[in-house]
């Protein structure tokens, strides 16, 4: 057999405590998802995308809690999860909320719409090398056309002005 | 020096970090598109999923192995597409796909209450409710700060350090005495002595609404104040509009 790779070989105390392999692997799985969640909500400036990231947090705290309650042979963990559920589905829907209404005053889900919020020793942020144009077209499937085409209605034409 | 030699898990665990932190770098949206960029980002995300796999423990069965493997895989990659991705609707669905690979993750752990749980109230609930937000206030085409990112290689390496300690303290942590038995011995036993798996949603129930009853109700009030404020924050807003307006 392939001589396994072993992280234990790093420990310099040698005397944690022995936590199965399924544990430890789903340690690390829920650490990955924890550090992609912090690099989107440092980056992103989406603000939905930036709700995203930190959902993706909370689903690497979710795993980590359900290995560690693995291993104990103890349902805190699990518990800690169900709450962790609920709670976020309360943060979303305050911060949907709170996420149109930013977007109904600037019109934009960008997160540096609000930096005159930020603190006074801190810098503006200025988009100098923002690209105008979409590089990236979008591919549409293409279908064939059927049918005729709808006569137009002018009144409904109007109230989709704002769309 | 044999290839086993020179890859101690030390430098394994070095170069699966620092490639993960240069591709992270390479595949953050950066403004301007570069195909070069995109491959060297993807295949370094590969050799550093590579790394990290084999900084693992090994299970006790093959098949045991490839289902971790499988449910892992795809909550990793469909989560690093979630933050990657420029289109907001293509990272919630890519979201999505990720708590399917989480779920499989919880059932493979043996919580096979909060795997089923997370499909219904994450996918089907807030996902459901982030899509429509997304639809209601989505501008035109891809908008200029869906492809620009905040300090795209300070965030890349801290990320990458952070996962880089976590992983390295989840090494210590298992550590075993060194004058162990070969690693592969243990596992088969302790994978099946999982304390928790008998009549398993039962027993999380009697727990739940025993020893956490009144978390349980704390939770319920939680979840009316969160209605309520939603509620109040939208009619407010919406009349001091009319206000403002007028």
């Amino acid at each position: 057999m392939m001589p396994a790779v072993q992280l234990a070989t790093l420990a310099v105390i040698a005397d944690g405590p022995a936590i199965d392999g399924l544990t430890a692997n789903g340690l690390i799985v829920g650490a990955i998802l924890f550090a992609l969640g912090l690099a989107g909500i440092l980056t992103r400036r989406n603000l939905i995308v930036m709700f995203l990231c930190a959902e993706l947090m909370l689903q690497g705290i979710s795993v980590s809690l359900v290995a560690w309650s693995r291993h104990h042979g103890d349902w805190g963990g699990q518990m800690l999860v169900i709450f962790v559920l609920t709670v976020a589905a309360c943060e979303a829907a305050i911060a949907l909320v709170l996420v149109l209404g930013a977007f109904a005053r600037t019109g934009r889900l960008d997160s540096q719409a609000w930096q005159s919020l930020r603190e006074d020793n801190l810098p503006r942020v200025v988009d100098h090398a923002l690209p105008s144009i979409d590089t990236a077209a979008a591919k549409w499937p293409k279908l064939t056309p059927a049918g005729v085409l709808p006569e137009t209605d002018e009144d409904e034409l109007l109230e989709r002005e704002h769309v | 020096m044999t290839l086993a030699e020179l890859l101690t898990p030390g430098r394994l665990l070095a170069g699966a970090v620092t490639a993960s932190a240069i591709s992270l770098w390479l595949l953050l949206p950066r403004g301007r598109e570069s195909g070069t960029a995109r491959w060297l980002g993807t295949l370094l995300g590969i050799a550093a999923l590579a790394g990290l796999a084999c900084a693992g423990r090994r299970l006790g069965s093959l098949g045991e192995e490839g289902v971790f493997l499988t449910v892992s895989l795809v909550a990793v990659v469909s989560g690093a597409a979630t933050v990657l991705t420029r289109s907001p609707v293509y990272s919630a669905i890519w979201f999505a796909m990720c708590l399917l690979g989480v779920a499989g993750v919880l059932l493979v752990l043996g919580a096979q209450f909060l795997g089923v749980a997370t499909i219904v109230v994450y996918a089907g609930a807030i996902l459901v409710m982030f899509l429509f937000v997304l639809m209601l206030a989505q501008p035109a085409g891809l908008a200029p700060y869906d492809r620009v990112s905040n300090e795209p290689f300070l965030s890349a390496v801290t990320a990458a350090v952070l996962l880089g300690l976590l992983t390295l303290s989840i090494g210590r942590l298992s550590a075993e005495p060194v004058s162990a038995a070969p690693v592969s011995a243990a596992p088969i036993a302790a994978v099946s002595a999982d304390p928790l798996a008998e009549n398993h949603v039962a027993r999380l129930g009697a727990e739940l609404f025993g020893r956490h009853l009144v978390s349980v109700e704390a939770a319920g009030v939680l979840l009316l104040v969160a209605l309520v404020g939603a509620i109040a924050v939208v009619s407010r807003g919406e009349t001091a509009g009319r206000e403002g307006s007028r």
